[in-house]
């Protein structure tokens, strides 16, 4: 049976008017589109938004704290009034060795997330439209800064699911973000002349990890970590930085134990 | 034949201590170093005491390096300095085939192109005084003082970027850093994160 034209096009309308409207971008050695977990924007909860990166094989962004060189993408967001943005928030990087020095970053794809809590009332439009500015620099063995606009275009709705579309990668990249340490475990750091010993105590022993360091200039990004196993969990020596002037209160990273990243924030004593 | 054996064993473990040093820390002797300008002429540093010296890491082609040259940021600097009496040497870590290797004869066209009144070029393409003073990006700035040590350490300023829009902005840490020390006061902001794009040394 012949659908008549007319119906086509209501049919087409009629989805496009449920459907978020992301346009991906083409940039230098990359794509790139902003993105919403949910099909819609439901007023007084939240939505989750994400620019995706694709990356062409061997290219990489950096994280927010880059390493030894090297700068993170950085977003200026454009958000209809009453839409609020949380923080970034960034999955767990991967290191990036060159001779002795290191950088934090991304290779092929990521996504970066903004929460963003919506009003209690609703918009009086049907539509919203979201942008960013984009900046970031994409690496390989020269380094390219590029730069973009973003837009999304999202429906308002009473209630919204997933959109199939962008849900698993929405899904797989939150299973990357860094997890708070669970209750039961202690993180604790011990300024130790030119090291800085962070002790891990969980109940069970663990053999390996991998810590990022959230600020720059703290810890030798380059240097090796020495990972020891204790019975109650484990202890990691970090290089300080050849830059660390002064002592520091506070440890800040994620800290990746048994393939899962977790935020750590921890006290550091000595000297 | 003994003492020739003790001298061996000592030269052999003194170039290991060399190799292995991440020695340019704030407030440390800056690391000795003796290294061929893109005029053939040798430099050693020890033989500037008495005079600042800086030390400007650079790739002509990282868009770090050309927001500072591009602009005249960075010969404007050279030219200040230098006139008042600083020692600047550029420096190319590049390794053969990366980004910002040039041989002797190409940095001097660049020199002239570009303008750049740099005390001398330094040429290190096997990266032995990039390794010796841990540098890690273009640009990345180090300031020895007329003793000898080392006092300034990171950034060119404060503002990361690659954009040369930025710089009007920005509070330059080489200039801050050489006032403070001129007029006898320490300086404020020593060890700061240098930015730009890694310093392409062979592996």
């Amino acid at each position: 049976m012949q659908i008549p034209r007319r119906i086509l096009v209501l049919i087409l309308l009629l989805t496009s008017s449920f459907a978020s409207l992301a346009q991906r971008i083409n940039a230098k050695h990359a794509q790139l589109e902003l993105v919403s977990q949910q099909s819609a924007a439901v007023p007084d909860g939240r939505l989750w938004l994400g620019v995706h990166f694709i990356l062409e094989k061997g290219w990489h962004i950096y994280w927010v704290n880059p390493g030894d060189s090297g700068q993170p993408p950085v977003f200026q967001w454009q958000l209809p009034p009453g839409f609020v943005a949380g923080a970034l928030q960034w999955p767990r990087p991967e290191k990036m060795q060159h001779s002795q020095m290191a950088d934090y970053g991304y290779h092929d794809e990521t996504l970066l997330l903004l929460p963003v809590q919506t009003p209690r009332q609703a918009p009086k439009t049907q539509r919203i439209n979201i942008g960013a500015e984009a900046k970031w620099l994409i690496c390989r063995e020269v380094c390219i800064p590029d730069h973009a606009h973003l837009q999304l275009s999202v429906p308002v709705a009473a209630s919204a699911d997933d959109d199939p579309k962008v849900a698993p990668l929405f899904i797989r990249t939150k299973q990357l973000l860094p997890k708070p340490l669970p209750t039961a475990w202690r993180a604790k750091a011990e300024s130790r002349g030119t090291e800085i010993v962070l002790t891990l105590t969980t109940g069970k022993s663990i053999a390996s990890a991998e810590f990022f360091p959230l600020e720059e200039n703290q810890i030798e990004s380059g240097a090796a970590q020495a990972v020891s196993a204790k019975p109650m969990g484990m202890q990691i020596t970090l290089q300080k930085s050849d830059q660390l002037l002064h002592p520091i209160s506070r440890l800040k990273g994620v800290l990746v134990v048994s393939g899962k990243a977790y935020g750590v924030d921890a006290p550091v004593t000595g000297q | 034949m003994k003492k020739l054996l003790k001298s061996a064993l000592f030269l052999a473990v003194a170039s290991i201590l060399v190799l292995f040093s991440v020695a340019a820390k704030v407030g440390d002797a800056a690391p000795d170093f003796t290294a061929a300008d893109s005029n053939g002429q040798q430099h050693h540093l020890a033989s500037y005491k008495g005079k600042y010296v800086v030390l400007e890491w650079h790739n002509q082609g990282c868009p770090y390096t050309k927001k500072h040259y591009e602009s005249g940021n960075m010969q404007r600097l050279q030219q200040e300095w230098t006139a008042k009496g600083v020692v600047w040497f550029t420096v190319i870590s590049s390794a053969p085939g990366a980004q910002g290797y040039v041989t002797a004869g190409q940095e001097n066209d660049y020199l002239k192109k570009m303008h750049a009144s740099p005390t001398a070029v330094l040429l290190d393409p096997e990266g032995t005084l990039g390794h010796l003073y841990a540098a890690k990006t273009t640009p990345h700035m180090y300031i020895i003082d007329p003793n000898g040590t080392l006092i300034y350490n990171g950034a060119i300023d404060d503002h990361p970027t690659s954009d040369a829009s930025d710089i009007a902005s920005s509070k330059n840490y080489v200039s801050t850093a050489l006032q403070e020390s001129l007029s006898g006061k320490p300086v404020s902001e020593a060890a700061t994160r240098p930015y730009g794009c890694s310093v392409k040394y062979k592996d």
